[in-house]
């Protein structure tokens, strides 16, 4: 019982949260937009890491440029993408007619061609570093490095302010209007290609930052990305899919279930646990456990 | 052009036929997963190609007949032991395939997959348990025993496309790709139509499977269940062109032959080919190399 009253366990729980939600964030913006299956996502959060990790140790740049860094090459790798292929895909209506299933298509050739380019380049060797000298943060309740805390603090404010943005700003607004209905926002003169277009990048950068967190705590490898998309398809199916609070609430439920509910069981249980999860409440809710907007086709 | 395109298979599967009688260990070895690839494609074209509920999570049923193929080895003779596993991989389709189907869309994609790495997760655990790390599977019949009950599962799996495909179930399994709702109006019985083609569709993987853990005489459940199977499925499916018998067939070959050429030196290549002919298909051939072929010489 100590065990699970502990702030350390806590403190662990809140960092996986945080970075899943995180995770999270970036795929529910591409998949509440446009209703593109991302199974890609974990890939991005590779390129990130790796990004990450070579700024840091071919470069010398220590853990900070790295923040900008991965999302700007995940952002560039976004844009390259939706104007070579997704523009494309939106735009064909024979195509776009059943696109979910062509997306799905799609990303898994960009996420087997990511994985597989990164491992033929640079060898599947799993590599790590370690930010800050591996120093150890003493936070009054509980120790963290400083790795883990800077997961936290940046993983927390980024996906706050990515909700601030959403309830108050016009452009924030626009993005919750095309997540509605689409035709709506096109009728109410949203620019809803440019938009699409900014959302898109915008999903691939918050993938690249979570990267560039993730290279700071775990090992980088090119087959690294799977276990987060799975996570990240897990909690928007939590908070239902296009709902952004959602996704920090069900990427907050996800860390401390997994956290807890290994700390309490056993690390073998880890997957079986997500996983039951994610189903239950798909066979149970398949509109997610706090999806009340339904998208409209 | 239409009496040749249906005796295309024919002739394929005679071919195949006498593959064995021409051919050393090393070409049986690749006419082996070449079957063993179109059974599976056409098993998830039942489902997927029909309805347009797009599973992602075939290899559960792979898996579940492979590992029951091993449970039961050296207790129930292999004539038993085979179709017993397709009959278990069907009675668990059967048994989750009400609550399963009635999840649609891109949510139905995603719930296959996490199903089949829950039963991944739980056998694996189940094996722990029972402190087996990998089982070794002593005396299994030789390659050529092998290769022919699996050339007999890819010509019936084939042939059920083709049954199916003509028949009122296969026209109401397209009807609700179509438009489920409207289907429902008209008649159709849907729930039971989406059911039975999960069962049926899952009875030749199990099948299958259970023939894959004899080739390879190991049994290892991350490699069993591994969502790889499941996406190559998809991938063969897409490329050769889905809802009817020659797709998956031209799906296949030409991805068993890629594969041939890339595989052994250059696995990394052959995935990123892999994956730059989906993006292709997807974008500028949607209805794969059939597709393509029809349009080329007409029907």
């Amino acid at each position: 019982m100590d065990l699970l009253l502990s702030p350390q366990l806590l403190a662990a729980a809140l960092i996986a949260g945080a970075l899943y939600a995180l995770v999270a964030l970036g795929l529910n913006l591409i998949y509440g937009t446009m209703r593109l299956l991302n199974v890609a996502h974990g890939e991005l959060v590779m390129v990130g890491s790796y990004v990450a990790s070579w700024s840091f140790s071919l470069l010398g740049l220590g853990p900070w440029p790295a923040l900008v860094l991965s999302p700007v090459a995940a952002g560039l790798l976004g844009y390259g993408l939706y104007r070579g292929l997704f523009r494309r895909l939106l735009a064909n209506p024979a195509l776009s007619q059943r696109i979910e299933a062509n997306s799905l298509l799609l990303f898994f050739g960009i996420s087997i061609i990511l994985q597989n380019l990164v491992s033929l380049l640079f060898t599947a060797t799993p590599r790590g570093y370690q930010p800050f000298g591996g120093a150890v943060i003493d936070l009054g309740v509980a120790s963290v490095t400083g790795g883990r805390l800077l997961v936290l603090v940046v993983a927390g404010i980024v996906t706050v302010a990515a909700m601030l943005l959403l309830r108050f700003n016009t452009v924030g607004l626009a993005v919750k209007a095309l997540i509605q209905n689409r035709e709506a926002a096109s009728l109410a003169g949203i620019d809803t290609e440019k938009l699409e277009r900014w959302s898109f990048i915008a999903g691939f950068a918050v993938a690249g930052l979570a990267g560039a967190l993730v290279s700071m705590v775990e090992q980088v490898s090119p087959f690294m990305g799977f276990p987060y998309m799975i996570a990240a398809f897990v909690i928007i199916i939590l908070g239902g899919l296009g709902n952004l609070t959602g996704s920090l609430i069900g990427g907050l439920i996800l860390g401390l279930l997994e956290t807890y509910g290994v700390a309490l069981t056993s690390p073998n249980y880890r997957s079986i646990l997500v996983y039951g999860v994610f189903i239950a409440v798909l066979l149970i809710r398949p509109q997610g456990l706090l999806g009340r907007t339904r998208i409209v086709r | 052009m239409k009496p040749f395109s249906s005796l295309l298979p024919i002739l394929f599967f005679a071919g195949m036929a006498i593959l064995p009688l021409l051919a050393g260990d090393y070409y049986q070895g690749v006419g082996f997963q070449l079957l063993m690839w179109i059974a599976l494609t056409q098993s998830w074209v039942l489902l997927s190609g029909f309805t347009g509920y797009i599973s992602l999570g075939h290899a559960v049923f792979y898996g579940l007949g492979g590992y029951l193929t091993v449970l039961t080895w050296h207790i129930v003779p292999l004539p038993l032991a085979i179709p017993l596993s397709g009959l278990v991989a069907a009675l668990f389709a059967g048994l989750i395939g009400y609550p399963v189907m009635r999840v649609r869309g891109p949510y139905f994609v995603i719930l296959t997959f996490g199903l089949a790495e829950l039963v991944k997760y739980i056998v694996i655990n189940v094996e722990a348990a029972l402190g087996k790390f990998g089982r070794l599977m002593m005396g299994a019949p030789g390659l050529s025993t092998l290769y022919w009950v699996m050339l007999a599962l890819a010509v019936a799996a084939t042939l059920l496309v083709v049954l199916v495909g003509r028949s009122r179930f296969g026209a109401g399994l397209r009807a609700i790709r179509e438009d489920e709702p409207a289907a429902e109006t008209v008649g159709v019985p849907t729930a039971r139509y989406k059911l039975g083609a999960y069962a049926l569709s899952a009875a030749i993987p199990g099948m299958v499977g259970g023939l894959a853990a004899l080739r390879t005489s190991y049994f290892e459940p991350q490699q069993i269940f591994s969502p790889t199977i499941s996406f190559t499925v998809v991938t063969m499916a897409m490329i050769g062109g889905s809802d009817r018998a020659r797709g998956p067939l031209m799906g296949a070959l030409f991805l068993v032959l890629l594969s041939e050429l890339l595989w052994a030196n250059l696995a990394e290549l052959y995935m990123i080919i892999l994956g730059l002919l989906l993006i292709g298909f997807v974008l500028f051939a949607p209805s794969g190399i059939d597709g393509l072929l029809r349009r080329r010489f007409g029907r």
